[in-house]
């Protein structure tokens, strides 16, 4: 097998026929792949911050003694299972130690430990999603509930559908993983949804302490 | 498992591959193209309507045809199953899920017609051709909606669009001029010159390169698209307040949705030029020696990176607002109302400095050539891009003095307003300095230069008064801030897109324009637009509010000026437009360094070929030594040869 470094590719000599790029120089060591996806993240966490600045002009409108507001619907305070996201909170730390030894497994070229890491990590991601929609079931109020509601539901909804959209790229990686891709070199197809489930883990505890716990 | 199929599929990341791919022999509605992106697209709209109104009927929701909830499932859906058609996400769709990708053979770079600018390319040099085309189409479009404004505003009353309309025509113009023609113009002159100026072959990310483009005229007809539904274009302002926006008519929607798209495509864009410029420099290009065209783009990068997000976060809310009726900004339902102005211009000032960065970047590439002279104090003049970035963030509540926002707030933002007057002061000073004693050729790309610093300062003059809260307590929302704005984002901005335009035009067409039309261009414009705007100053001072169809008898006279003013700006936009088309079609052939710059793009053939470089060059010092002897900025082709007199072979069009 050919190695694949771009600095080695075989066309590096093929000047002048406008056929071939010349051998591209890369002045930074970072690989553009992941260099890109950290800058994503930046993006993606202002959009977080877009939605908890939402959340915290909602909370300092009201005096400190009013939040969590009266729901109307109730006459009561609105309330949330806080340990009941304790738990999630839990399950998503633990699937991001899990996603870590899954890569690193593939780093020692311990393919067992790579596909059952990613396994385990998307089953908890899995698991986490089944709490929080049974949790949407049962909470009593609704995103139109209130200003409360609203955010509450913008940022645990935002996080949600990060959780999705990472448990998808980690199937994707699952099941190449199966079919026997990547190797100890070569792996910015796990890496990338690892570092984003990374994010993705620490949003959730961003949310977790912002929403549920302060 | 073997590691040898491990390998197999990571080819597909590199770049490998010899033979061209065999003709794609799948028919026409399989083949990725435009029909089978306009089969995929109406399909999409199917699949999108039923699944609205199928989960509404289960909802037991009524009515079941409901058009705002419609019109989001519309304008997420069908975009996405366009571009599927089209084959923009062909590859990723191959590569996560692990199928052998095609070794990539380059198809896609090059333009050898016309035609090949209406498919996916990722050639960053064709990628920036499709931005400009498309930018110019919604600048023309946006244009011609002033010209609409202005006729109505000729005479006091109401004589030629109702009211509502009028208000549509003024919210749809600044959202195509704004989020459609300043903000992805710099997208497309950096794409084309700046992997070039860097000494890379393209850009770091080409097929997400390819994304950008093809959403960018997706958000500009979703906006244009408003004028057809019920109730007209969306008219609540470019900057959409709640609580107004989510009491407009469904066409509301068409902003918020078509501004998700552009600033999809302008993160995207950013994102790949951060890269690009981080990890793709040629060797011997430090920092210090990229030119300030790359520093522009890689300050106004982050800031697109950092700042856009915040625009998407406003209007996904608002749009819930609407579509959900969720109580963000509904303050029956303890929502903060001022908190969607606070998210909006969160992102909305960092954006005039996306608009306005690139183009200092182009005047001072412009500036330093045309005077022969050496930038006056590069280094300054790359901190002060970086020293804008960091305050940029930190004043945009100036827009809401008069707003209802915490009191306390008004002296800091009042604070860092100003303050941004520094590093924007030292840039111009810096301008002035590097035209002193230089040799100054004055070419139309010099003209709009020379022509920006002055407007630019007229437009920064009068944002001192605005930053001020006593001052803009009186001026605010009236005819002093339109001016103002005019005066930074077309005395500002769009002189540099000119300059820009008519400096690269050479180096992308391979061919001259004309000059004695580009100069005609300018002194039309130059003249027109101060009559336009000038005496805008003079009526806001004395009330005139903005965004009104009619208005007071005793502002008569200068409207009718900035009104004549503002036809014959239109019409010096023709002369643009058909010098562009004529020499491009049939210009004299440009030599490969018309200027006699030093920066890396002009020392290869106009246009450039396939792959820009034969070889990377080899950067040996700074990039504007002008007049200064012996001074080297790139050496190409190793050290084989030190030409720089010598023209390239031409490899104009095709080279198959």
């Amino acid at each position: 097998m050919t190695s694949v470094a771009p600095t080695e590719s075989d066309h590096g000599h093929a000047h002048g026929h406008g056929d071939h790029p010349p051998e591209q120089y890369y002045s930074s060591k970072v690989e553009p792949p992941i260099l890109g996806i950290y800058l994503f993240l930046a993006s993606e966490a202002m959009l977080f911050g877009s939605f908890f600045a939402a959340y915290f002009f909602a909370r300092v409108a009201v005096p400190h003694e009013f939040w969590p507001p009266i729901n109307p619907k109730t006459g009561h305070q609105f309330e949330l299972p806080v340990f009941l996201a304790l738990i999630n909170t839990i399950i998503l730390v633990t699937s991001s130690v899990t996603v870590h030894w899954a890569v690193t497994s593939l780093k020692r070229n311990y393919r067992a430990g790579l596909i059952a890491g990613l396994t385990l990590t998307s089953l908890l991601g899995l698991t986490f999603l089944l709490i929080q929609i049974r949790e949407y079931m049962r909470i009593g109020f609704s995103p139109r509930d209130e200003a409360f509601g609203s955010t509450f539901y913008g940022l645990t909804g935002l996080h949600g559908a990060h959780v999705f959209m990472g448990l998808t790229f980690l199937s994707f990686a699952l099941w190449r993983s199966m079919k026997g891709h990547y190797s100890p070199k070569h792996h910015v197809g796990l890496e990338l949804p690892a570092i984003y489930w990374h994010f993705v883990d620490v949003m959730w505890i961003v949310v977790y302490v912002m929403v549920y716990v302060v | 498992m073997s590691d040898a199929t491990a390998h197999t599929v990571e080819h597909g990341e590199h770049e490998v591959g010899h033979a061209p791919a065999p003709p794609d022999r799948r028919n026409l509605l399989q083949r990725p193209g435009w029909v089978r992106a306009v089969m995929y697209g109406a399909i999409s709209f199917g699949l999108a309507t039923a699944f609205v109104t199928g989960l509404r009927s289960l909802g037991d929701l009524d009515p079941i045809w409901e058009l705002d909830v419609l019109l989001t499932a519309w304008t997420v859906v069908v975009p996405l199953g366009f571009l599927t058609g089209l084959g923009v996400f062909s590859y990723w769709i191959y590569w996560v899920t692990g199928k052998p990708t095609l070794p990539d053979d380059h198809s896609g770079h090059g333009a050898d017609s016309w035609k090949d600018y209406f498919k996916v390319n990722t050639d960053h040099k064709v990628i920036g051709v499709q931005y400009l085309i498309t930018v110019f189409f919604f600048f023309v479009v946006g244009g011609l909606m002033a010209m609409f404004i202005r006729a109505e505003l000729a005479e006091p009353g109401t004589q030629l669009i109702d009211p509502n309309a009028f208000n549509g025509f003024t919210s749809v113009h600044a959202t195509l001029m704004i989020f459609l023609f300043v903000v992805p113009v710099f997208a497309g002159l950096g794409n084309y010159v700046i992997p070039i100026m860097i000494g890379a072959t393209d850009m770091a990310f080409p097929r997400l390169n390819a994304l950008s483009f093809w959403m960018l005229p997706i958000g500009g007809l979703i906006i244009l698209s408003s004028f057809l539904l019920p109730g007209g274009a969306f008219s609540a302002g470019w900057t959409n307040y709640a609580p107004l926006a989510t009491q407009q008519p469904d066409s509301n929607l068409m902003f918020q949705m078509g501004v998700q798209w552009a600033g999809a495509s302008s993160i995207a864009t950013a994102l790949n030029f951060l890269v690009t410029i981080i990890t793709m420099r040629a060797p011997g290009m430090t920092f210090w020696r990229m030119p300030l065209l790359c520093w522009a783009n890689f300050t106004t990068s982050l800031l697109v990176v950092l700042a856009t997000p915040f625009i998407a976060g406003s209007q996904f809310l608002l749009m819930f607002d609407r579509v959900l009726h969720t109580n963000f900004f509904e303050v029956a339902g303890g929502g903060y109302v001022v908190g969607y102005q606070h998210i909006f211009w969160f992102y909305s000032h960092p954006a005039v400095y996306i608009m306005l960065l690139p183009g200092f970047g182009i005047i001072s590439e412009v500036l330093s050539v045309f005077a022969r002279k050496p930038i006056f104090g590069y280094r300054l003049m790359a901190l002060s891009l970086v020293a804008i970035l960091f305050l940029g963030f930190s004043v945009w509540a100036h827009h809401m003095f008069v707003a209802g926002m915490a009191p306390w707030l008004r002296i800091p933002m009042m604070i860092t307003t100003l303050l941004i007057a520094v590093p924007t002061g030292i840039k111009v000073f810096s301008w002035l300095a590097t035209l002193w004693e230089g040799k100054i050729h004055f070419k139309t790309p010099m003209l709009w230069a020379v022509g920006f610093i002055s407007m630019f300062v007229i437009g920064g003059l009068s944002g001192i008064f605005l930053g001020s809260v006593p001052i803009d307590q009186h001026a605010s929302d009236t005819y002093f801030v339109v001016a103002h704005i005019h005066y930074v984002l077309y005395g500002g901005s769009v002189f540099t897109i000119f300059a820009g335009v008519y400096y690269w035009f050479p180096k992308m067409t391979g061919r001259m324009y004309n000059e004695t039309l580009g100069k005609a261009h300018f002194w039309l414009t130059f003249i027109a637009f101060n009559v336009t705007f000038f005496a805008q100053h003079w009526v806001g001072l004395q009330g005139m509010p903005r965004r009104v169809a009619d208005y007071d008898p005793v502002f008569a006279d200068w409207n009718m000026v900035s009104s004549i003013g503002s036809f014959v700006l239109g019409a010096s936009t023709l002369i643009f437009l058909y010098n562009m088309l004529v020499s491009w079609r049939s210009g004299e052939p440009a030599p490969s360094n018309p200027w006699r710059a030093l920066t890396i793009e002009w020392q290869i053939s106009s246009p450039p070929s396939k792959f820009n470089f034969d070889e990377i060059p080899q950067v040996v010092g700074g990039p504007y030594e002008y007049g200064v002897p012996g001074a080297r900025h790139v050496v190409l082709n190793g050290s084989r040869t030190v030409e720089t007199e010598k023209p390239e072979p031409a490899t104009v069009g095709a080279e198959h």
